[in-house]
């Protein structure tokens, strides 16, 4: 159960089985040709049959991969998860505050276990104006804005 | 004749200020990209695609070219002078070259690199600049058979060169041409696993899985390993070799010159590989082999010049044919479609002035790099210094707007966290992620081509042996296939680590 490899075996499986299923109501061959069911049917029973030889290699005992040696522990899993965190933040956000806000708010979430919370909102404000001027202004590129245009 | 005068009417394009300046631009970001660990070429020209959007596409790609060559140079600094390999190709410089800066002779191995890279890149994009216009006709000759083919074969020099195994290759590709498949279907225009949400309608967007593959998934890896604080690189002085060095340097670099640029027109390969096989003739070759590993200079310069002459090289299958010969390739192809560039044979007829342009600011490049390297190496050396925990919030915060700006959409600042964890677990199961990104690029025309292929020869996928280069390519693809599983079996066979982060 503590395989990580055959996890990532049994996911894999997983969208090959999806796959195949969803490909189903293609046509598969029709009366020009191939249809677009053709491509789909055989990659997932490719994809179907490497997962199993995946999962099968990775229950050989040199090429276990334990659960302990791939989630990190304590402050680097913090760090982790705060990365994911701060973009999920964005998102959530972003369509009310405006960049500008939810920039600066998800850089100094990735920086406070770091710096102080001054040098986080000197850096994160800096860096997002950076951002900001850049796309905005400079390349004309358009960024989320709040009800004030910004 | 024709080649020279196409070729100085791309100078006179890429010589306007506006080219210029992005030019420099690229060569410097890619010196950037180079040395800060946590991106490499792939994701940081993929970072910037988003900010070429509003350009014009020769400046967009002259820009993300520069970014693309400048990387290799970049890499080779924090490799030389503090073992921190910044991409995957100067992880073979670090064989040679830090043992030399252990020495006191940090400035030789940078030197010799710089005049390497100088030498071989620039000789690379001479070949692309003669060979390249001859290859048209021929291209123009490849059909849906030859492009089917041609892409299995890069598909199986990508499962037998990159990663642990052969199935863990295969599973990389096989998810590429899977994540492909979302969308319009090739031929019927039909929409498939787009479970009626709009965004899926064209397909997944590479930049997007670009940028979480190599980039999100990397800051991820590079949050676990790079929190130390980074070692003080050693002083820089003396760039030239002496005198008794010279000759087996310059040999060194003649061979890397010429094995770059071939390995380079051999879809599926990367850097890493000329650079490996250039270390590994080196060696061979030397009168003295126990050298090699205690900072032999031709260790240095014989895989830094195969690394920038492949550059060159690769660009002939990606302009004549569409097919990446690398993941940062892919990306570079990504790119050119963004900005309405189909690469295929008809590129050089269709856009002569871009496809030249681009050639004369790679010359521009290498010759800015160059000057960039030597007088500066100091310069940059202080830039390898910067500390990890303070670079990755900002390479965060430039992925979200870089994602975000693709369609003006939070839908792909999600798709960034979704393939950057993908990334980050495949990884972690030893299952290498640049397949994924070049054959999601490449799954499109593979199906588009088997489908035309089928529907030619009535179904029979056999009939596609019977052309000579089609089958010559699928012989070749079914031997290289042989070749790593029995390879694999003897336990011989060359474990290259995932190639191009």
């Amino acid at each position: 159960m503590g395989n990580f490899g055959v996890w990532i075996g049994i996911f894999i499986l997983s969208i090959a089985c999806f796959i195949f299923w969803s490909s189903q109501p293609l046509q598969y061959y029709g009366e020009y040709g191939p249809g677009p069911g053709l491509f789909p049917t055989w990659l997932s029973g490719v994809l179907a049959l490497l997962s199993i030889l995946y999962i099968i290699d990775c229950l050989r005992k040199e090429n276990r991969i334990s659960f302990s040696n791939v989630i990190p522990k304590g402050k680097v899993l913090f760090r982790v998860l705060t990365v994911v965190a701060s973009i999920v933040v964005f998102i959530l956000i972003a369509p009310w505050t405006g960049y500008l806000i939810a920039g600066i708010i998800v850089t100094i979430i990735m920086l406070l276990p770091d710096f102080k919370w001054y040098s986080s909102l000197a850096i994160s404000t800096i860096v997002t104006f950076a951002l900001f001027f850049i796309f905005k202004t400079l390349l004309d590129i358009p960024l989320p804005v709040n009800a004030f245009g910004w | 004749m024709d080649a020279f005068n196409l070729l100085m009417s791309g100078f006179e394009i890429a010589l306007t200020w506006e080219n210029l300046l992005y030019c420099l631009i690229g060569v410097s970001i890619g010196m950037m990209v180079g040395i800060l660990p946590g991106l490499g070429p792939s994701a940081g020209t993929a970072l910037l695609i988003p900010m070429t959007f509003g350009m014009d596409p020769i400046s967009a790609i002259v820009m993300l070219s520069g970014i693309f060559y400048g990387s290799m140079y970049g890499g080779t600094i924090t490799t030389v002078l503090v073992n921190v390999p910044g991409e995957a190709a100067s992880v073979i410089t670090s064989l040679d070259g830090y043992p030399m800066a252990k020495q006191g002779r940090a400035g030789v191995a940078l030197g010799i690199s710089a005049i390497g890279s100088f030498i071989g890149g620039t000789v690379a994009i001479i070949g692309v600049a003669v060979v390249a216009p001859q290859l048209v006709k021929f291209a123009l000759a490849f059909g849906p058979p030859e492009f089917f083919a041609l892409i299995v074969f890069g598909m199986t020099m990508v499962v037998g060169l990159a990663g642990k195994s052969i199935i863990r290759g295969s599973i990389a590709v096989v998810l590429g041409l899977v994540l492909a498949m979302v969308g319009m279907a090739p031929g019927s225009g039909v929409v498939r696993f787009s479970f009626g949400i709009p965004h899926l309608i064209d397909g997944l967007n590479f930049v997007t899985i670009a940028m979480g593959l190599f980039g999100l998934s990397e800051i991820l890896l590079g949050i676990e390993q790079q929190m130390k604080k980074p070692e003080k690189p050693p002083v820089v002085k003396g760039l030239f070799p002496s005198r008794k060095e010279l000759r087996p340097s310059l040999m060194s670099i003649g061979r890397g010159t010429g094995l770059g640029f071939f390995m380079g027109l051999i879809p599926g390969t990367s850097s890493v590989v000329p650079a490996l096989m250039s270390y590994s003739i080196e060696k061979r070759i030397s009168k003295d082999p126990k050298r090699f590993g205690n900072g032999a200079i031709e260790g240095v310069a014989g895989p830094e010049t195969a690394n920038n002459s492949f550059c060159g090289g690769a660009l002939i299958p990606l302009f004549l044919l569409g097919i990446p010969s690398s993941a940062t390739m892919a990306v570079l192809l990504g790119a050119f479609i963004l900005h309405g560039l189909q690469p295929g044979p008809t590129l050089f007829v269709r856009h002569p002035d871009f496809v030249w342009a681009v050639i004369a600011s790679m010359f521009i490049g290498n010759l800015l790099l160059l000057f960039m390297n030597l007088p500066m190496a100091k310069m940059w050396a202080k830039v390898a210094s910067v500390p990890f925990k303070l670079l990755f919030p900002i390479i965060i915060a430039i992925s979200i707007v870089g994602t975000y700006s693709i369609s003006n959409s939070l839908w792909d600042v999600g798709g960034l966290l979704v393939f950057g964890l993908l990334g980050y677990f495949l990884k972690k199961a030893d299952i290498p992620v640049a397949p994924v990104a070049l054959m999601f690029i490449l799954g499109d025309l593979m199906e588009k081509s088997l489908l035309q292929s089928l529907a030619l020869y009535k179904g029979d996928f056999f009939a596609i042996f019977t052309r000579p280069l089609s089958g010559t390519l699928l012989a070749l693809s079914v031997l290289v296939i042989t070749l790593s599983i029995v390879a694999g079996f003897k336990s011989k066979k060359d474990n290259l680590v995932d190639v191009e982060a």
